[in-house]
């Protein structure tokens, strides 16, 4: 598979998963891991599903701050078993919840992260077919009380500054998801 | 208080500003003087008006569709006639449906429409007893002729023996297109940076429902691609597209040639939409000529 930014597709895989491992050695400074699926359609364009990760640390604003890394895929989506263009998009993630006391939140987020579509054919290899990215995003958390699962519901819009006809063209801005996360850790000493 | 007062300003003069239709003079194809020559005089664009009763030699000669873009008329494919000399076939330059005639006919028009007057000319070519009949198509002209295939417009009626492309449009370069259903209702139309008399040849002023209606055609061939088209095997199948098209993103290529079973894919060294359209362009290099002339000469030697 082409390389991007000198790492291939596999190891980008492996690199967010040692990311995630790491982070989740360092539980003494975590509050909280919440992981589940994430579904996102793109506004004229493709279903990409995958992975979501949050994380709230214990010692820096554990009920208001959220750091999240998500891996989502339209091979999860539009092209499993079809002609669409595979393309992959990682990204980290900065939230902020606002309604601590209560059951839902409204949660702005800042998005940034690298986007990936694999053209497969060398006649392509000229094609625009990676770009960075960066997307502000508003969405509402929800956490039951008696129960370990927290929904959240946004929408974002990628900032796309590349020239037009010089940026892959299944990125497109806007875009809505929905994640169900299923707490994996909860630190309840801290709280 | 002052600043919000004035952030609103910022945001409600515009919005009113582009609520209602344009304001369109009479210098411009969307208004109500200029329009295209195609519909004064059909037999100078269309081979079906020009031999109505077509001979033995007529019937000989191989007839190529030329199909133009969103918003464009028949002087998108015009280069291609003042270039061809070759006797052996002739040029049916077909104006679509809701085009080249003025704004309030566009924002009424649907793809439908669009597609209707391509089959206008083919059938009625048919009818006349043509056996050779290919089509060429750029921009949303291409769209439209992967429309007809993959809903098998063909299967009942004599094949094309060819089929080209040129910059076909499947995905937008342009990023905000995919939203303009969302602000559509404040959005109304699009203007476009023509410059001079290019104003005369494509609407400078896109009604949001025009947009839409793209959109549509595009959702619909994106689906057929990820399912999977089948070309029949006596159609030749091409396409060229410019490297970095500033419009039809050459994503659209891409899934064209991953979406049919069998495609020839032809890549330009080239920055410009519709790029075997130099007329009235200006700084015109010797690379799009060289690019121009290539896709015409690959074009016309399938025309023996």
């Amino acid at each position: 598979m082409k390389s991007i930014i000198g790492m291939s597709f596999q190891g980008i895989i492996r690199f967010m998963i040692l990311s995630f491992v790491m982070l989740f050695s360092g539980t003494g400074y975590t509050q909280s891991i919440d992981a589940g699926l994430r579904i996102q359609k793109t506004q004229g364009m493709y279903w990409e599903n995958g992975l979501s990760i949050q994380y709230q640390f214990a010692n820096f604003k554990p009920e208001r701050f959220l750091l999240g890394f998500d891996y989502i895929t339209s091979r999860l989506g539009t092209a499993y078993n079809s002609n669409a263009i595979k393309q992959d998009n990682f990204l980290v993630s900065g939230s902020w919840l606002f309604n601590k006391t209560k059951a839902y939140h409204i949660a702005p987020r800042l998005n940034v992260g690298y986007f990936y579509s694999d053209l497969e054919f060398e006649i392509f290899d000229e094609v625009p077919n990676t770009s960075f990215l960066l997307s502000p995003e508003l969405g509402i958390r929800y956490h039951f009380k008696e129960l370990p699962i927290k929904l959240n519901l946004g929408s974002g819009y990628y900032i796309l500054t590349a020239k037009e006809g010089y940026s892959p063209g299944t990125l497109q801005p806007l875009y809505f998801h929905f994640d169900i996360c299923y707490t994996l850790l909860k630190n309840k000493s801290n709280e | 208080m002052n600043k919000l007062y004035i952030i609103m300003l910022c945001l409600l003069v515009p919005m009113i500003h582009s609520c209602s239709d344009p304001d369109i003079t009479d210098d411009v194809l969307d208004g109500n003087v200029i329009f295209d020559p195609s519909l004064y005089n059909p037999e100078q664009y269309l081979v079906s008006a020009k031999y109505p009763n077509p001979d033995a030699n007529d019937l000989s000669k191989h007839i190529i569709l030329v199909i133009h873009g969103y918003s464009a008329t028949t002087f998108e494919w015009e280069e291609f006639k003042s270039w061809s000399t070759d006797s052996s076939y002739r040029i049916s330059q077909v104006l679509l449906d809701g085009h080249g005639r003025d704004y309030a006919s566009f924002k009424a028009s649907t793809w439908q429409d669009w597609s209707a007057a391509i089959k206008r000319e083919y059938e009625k070519l048919i009818s006349q007893g043509y056996t050779k009949i290919s089509i060429a198509g750029s921009s949303t002209g291409g769209t439209l002729i992967l429309e007809l295939l993959s809903s098998g417009y063909f299967n009942s009626r004599l094949h094309p023996k060819n089929l080209f492309l040129v910059d076909p449009i499947v995905v937008p370069s342009a990023k905000t297109q995919t939203i303009a259903a969302i602000v559509g209702p404040m959005l109304v139309y699009s203007e476009s940076d023509l410059k001079g008399d290019e104003n005369k040849f494509w609407y400078r002023f896109r009604p949001v429902e025009t947009i839409n209606e793209l959109n549509s055609l595009m959702k619909l061939v994106r689906k057929s691609l990820e399912d999977g088209i089948s070309v029949p095997t006596d159609i030749y199948f091409k396409v060229f597209h410019s490297k970095h098209d500033p419009v039809a993103s050459t994503t659209s290529t891409v899934l064209i040639y991953k979406g049919l079973d069998r495609s020839e894919v032809q890549l330009m060294d080239s920055d410009i939409h519709v790029f075997t359209r130099l007329s009235l362009r200006t700084n015109v290099t010797a690379l799009q000529r060289k690019n121009q002339q290539d896709a015409f000469s690959q074009i016309a030697a399938k025309l023996k």
